[in-house]
């Protein structure tokens, strides 16, 4: 079989390669979509789909309040209602230490631009999220721009678009190899010896970005960690934002606008290193422990699946966005569980670079070579 | 007259005949596809009902057996339970 050819490959079929390969088809590449599954299969269609603009890397929070315009016009965008909702994010602190890093990250965020990022006190708290237990509670970090949208719609959204500008989508094809020649990149090539040649090779692996690294020899530091979700059935919406929680026997969890379920998960310690989609029961009534704590009201209320899935951590919890030492071939991975949030920027922000041919890197702090040492403290 | 063919798959959604047709029109060739294009399967049942009939009309669209359709996952907990009856798990 003749290789087939396109402007540029993309290694992964979820928000970041798909929102690549949109921007990129956007501007008249001919783009492929080489999946090692389905759309959405990896890591993005296991997400709980918020997205907020509260970091403490003055890029990650520049590139949110991008994604959130994004994802405000995106209906239009794309031609499909993608659930976007700004119900706010409310980031809760139960001790004084936690107050004191909000009170400096708010005041870094507002400096990046982030207007309508404040700290609110506890009985502000428990009017922004009525039915909310605010024991112990000293006040939150509260964002209302923030929001969340249906994972699912955005990904099809985009690869809608891309199909439409000519370019296509290969599910269940699993690169194995990145060929390259001279020095330049020059294609893939799938476990089932079909190639796909082009100038321009994007690594959107996600949790799989290091192994993809690999087969051209560049080292991506990118782990997968398994992080667990459940959600609920749907209620009458509650009008609560996404709670976090860090305490470790916190999570967070917030409620779809458009359907009414609740869904949620927490960080487990110690964490779980790998790559794997199993559940556990403990996360089963677990999470429901840290549920009903902070809203006791939803103790009636049905959990009807859980479910796994990866994030890919970079040492400083930082994404990466870069080329590598081999000409036409880059990273966009290591969104350390903001992709879906991060995407559509990211997406935007990757392709003007490699229209660029990899000479404007916007993000320095998100280069491949670097020191990992700025470790975002809002993860 | 045009032929009706918006029956209820997916109770739990309301998904139709129509919209999963559409989905495997899309290029859809897994039921695990299949739901998280439509939604089919993703309700209170969790696909009780429609996990066959999805496969079925996967099956009939691809020209295979409906047994050679792998279903969609099933996840825990098996069947609907309240936030409370979870929360009340001790581990001894």
């Amino acid at each position: 079989m003749s290789a087939y050819k396109a402007d540029a490959v993309i290694i992964g079929g979820g928000i970041i390669g798909t929102a690549c390969g949109y921007y990129l088809s956007q501007k008249g590449l001919k783009v492929a979509i080489v999946e090692q599954g389905y759309l959405c299969s990896g890591s993005t269609g296991r997400c709980i789909g918020g997205i907020r603009q509260q970091f403490t890397s003055p890029g990650s929070i520049k590139l949110m309040m991008e994604s959130v315009k994004h994802f405000q016009n995106m209906e239009q965008e794309l031609g499909t209602d993608v659930h976007w909702h700004n119900g706010g994010y409310l980031f809760l602190a139960h001790s004084p230490e936690k107050k004191q890093a909000f009170l400096s990250n708010i005041a870094v965020q507002q400096a990046a631009g982030l207007k309508d990022v404040r700290w609110v006190d506890a009985d502000e708290c428990r009017e922004i999220a009525p039915g909310m237990d605010a024991a112990g509670l000293l006040g939150g970090s509260y964002c209302p721009s923030d929001g969340q949208a249906y994972p699912f719609a955005v990904v099809q959204g985009y690869a809608g678009k891309i199909k439409e500008s000519g370019g296509s989508i290969h599910t269940f094809s699993k690169v194995s190899h990145i060929l390259q020649q001279g020095g330049k990149v020059t294609g893939v090539k799938t476990d089932s010896g079909r190639e796909f040649s082009a100038g321009v090779v994007i690594n959107a692996a996600g949790p799989w970005s290091k192994d993809i690294g690999q087969m051209a020899g560049i080292e991506i530091p990118v782990e997968a960690e398994r992080h667990e979700a459940l959600i609920t059935e749907g209620v009458e919406y509650l009008n609560i934002p996404m709670l976090v929680d860090y305490r470790a026997d916190g999570g967070y969890f917030q409620q779809y606008k458009h359907n009414g379920q609740f869904i949620g998960c927490y960080s487990p310690v110690p964490n779980v290193p790998g790559h794997s989609a199993d559940s556990t029961f403990e996360f089963l009534h677990q999470m429901p422990k840290r549920m009903l704590k902070l809203v006791p009201g939803l103790k009636d209320l049905k959990v009807i699946r859980q479910w796994a899935g990866s994030y890919e951590n970079t040492p400083d919890g930082n994404p990466i966005l870069d080329r590598t030492g081999l000409d036409g071939f880059y990273t966009v991975a290591g969104m350390c569980g903001h992709g879906f949030m991060l995407g559509p920027a990211m997406g935007r922000v990757a392709a003007d670079l490699i229209l660029s041919g990899g000479k404007d890197l916007p993000y320095p702090e998100f280069a491949l070579k670097r020191e990992f040492s700025q470790a975002e403290a809002m993860k | 007259m045009v032929h009706n063919t918006d029956k209820i798959v997916c109770r739990c959604e309301d998904i139709t005949e129509s919209e999963i047709l559409a989905a495997i029109a899309q290029g859809a060739t897994t039921a695990d596809e299949v739901k998280r294009l439509t939604r089919a399967g993703m309700g209170h049942c969790q696909g009780r009902t429609c996990r066959r009939l999805v496969n079925q009309m996967l099956a009939r669209a691809l020209g295979q057996k409906p047994e050679g359709q792998r279903p969609i996952t099933q996840r825990a907990p098996l069947q609907p339970l309240t936030i409370k009856a979870l929360a009340e798990y001790q581990e001894s």
